[in-house]
């Protein structure tokens, strides 16, 4: 499997790319939820960890995803309908946008209430802003909110796959799964 | 006894007793500019490091870099008054697991001996106690004498400490993977020399 993106699939870079962001997002929510329910204390801040570790690492994974796909214009031919096109690519863009922002809104979040954001603990990341009560509980709403919009349109993203896949019968969701190699 | 002999030992006993009846020789007394002067901790959770202050404290400074014997400071820290940055965090460094500051609601650094490392470098050791923990400490110091005649003088410090010895942190707290026993102590004093 090539590296880079050919006319018919996507490369092995930006199949890992997208499959670890995929892989690394679905836990967040149960995280925060379960430190969320928990009492302060050690096992709150260890799951809180968790979470954040992770968002971070999605971040930085989305930075490298965006810069690849810029890098790497070769991308396979788009298929379907015009409008279909045109949905793909602004669902595409939108799931970028709210992959990025997600972390982004968390990591201000942490930094109003001047708690640290590592990744684990090899990398402190610096603060974002100061101390800012209120703006930390608006910042709370927006990372629900934005986790919400992010969960529906890559549910809107996951069943065009799918009709891709059984409705229409051609390569869309084969050329971005692993280890397949799609016929042109 | 002669006039001359009762007047010599007189003299001898004045200068004996000199040190303890006399006041005690201090080196000049500063205030402290409360609104200039910061005292910040510095903890780290799970890995990283974040800054949390104590608003209210209050220092006794006697400092002279030219008679450092008579130098001393005293420094008294309300523990109640930690902020951090978070309601919840606060709320939990007053519990018992950490300063329980309802039986020991301060903190008090008494400094022991001062020396000067050269430049407007010194060194202070002494003692500071944390809920029932005393412990001697080390503070590396910085004195800049006032630039100006009205201006402040400036002594900035800091020290780590290791928050179990004070046993700061009971229970699942006591574990230094994800909250570091060593805790960063820094302040900043602004001074003006007392009339």
């Amino acid at each position: 499997m090539p590296l880079r993106n050919t006319a018919d699939t996507y490369g092995s870079l930006a199949k890992f790319l997208h499959w670890s962001i995929v892989l690394l997002i679905l836990p967040q929510y149960f995280l925060a939820e379960a430190a969320h329910e928990l009492p302060d204390g050690l096992e709150k801040l260890q799951i809180y960890t968790w979470h954040k570790s992770i968002g971070m690492l999605v971040l930085l994974l989305v930075l490298v995803r965006i810069g690849w796909k810029v890098m790497n214009r070769g991308t396979p031919r788009p298929l379907g309908a015009p409008w279909q096109r045109k949905a793909a690519a602004a669902g595409h863009g939108l799931l970028y946008l709210l992959i990025l922002a997600q972390p982004i809104s968390g990591w201000l979040m942490s930094s109003a209430a001047n708690y640290p954001v590592t990744l684990f603990d090899w990398f402190q990341f610096p603060a974002l802003i100061g101390e800012n009560h209120d703006l930390h509980e608006t910042l709370e709403d927006v990372h629900e909110v934005l986790f919400f919009t992010l969960l529906a349109v890559a549910v809107v993203h996951v069943v065009a796959a799918l009709y891709h896949h059984f409705m229409l019968k051609d390569s869309v969701l084969r050329r971005m799964l692993p280890f397949s190699r799609p016929s042109a | 006894m002669s006039a001359a002999r009762r007047t010599c030992i007189s003299a001898l006993a004045a200068l004996l007793l000199a040190p303890i009846v006399m006041p005690a020789q201090a080196a000049t007394a500063w205030t402290v500019d409360r609104a200039q002067s910061q005292l910040t901790f510095y903890p780290t959770l799970a890995g990283g490091e974040f800054a949390a202050r104590f608003e209210q404290f209050a220092a006794t400074i006697h400092f002279d870099p030219a008679d450092l014997p008579h130098s001393n400071l005293l420094v008294v820290v309300d523990l109640l008054s930690a902020r951090t940055g978070d309601a919840d965090r606060d709320t939990a460094l007053q519990g018992q697991d950490f300063f329980m500051s309802s039986r020991w609601p301060q903190a008090r650094f008494s400094s022991t001996a001062l020396k000067a490392l050269g430049g407007n470098r010194y060194e202070a050791t002494g003692r500071l106690t944390l809920r029932d923990a005393t412990r001697d400490v080390r503070l590396a110091l910085r004195f800049d004498p006032p630039a100006a005649a009205g201006a402040a003088a400036s002594l900035a410090g800091s020290t780590t400490v290791k928050r179990l010895d004070f046993g700061v942190g009971q229970g699942d707290w006591r574990d230094t993977k994800w909250l570091a026993d060593d805790v960063r102590i820094a302040f900043s004093l602004a001074l003006h020399a007392s009339k």
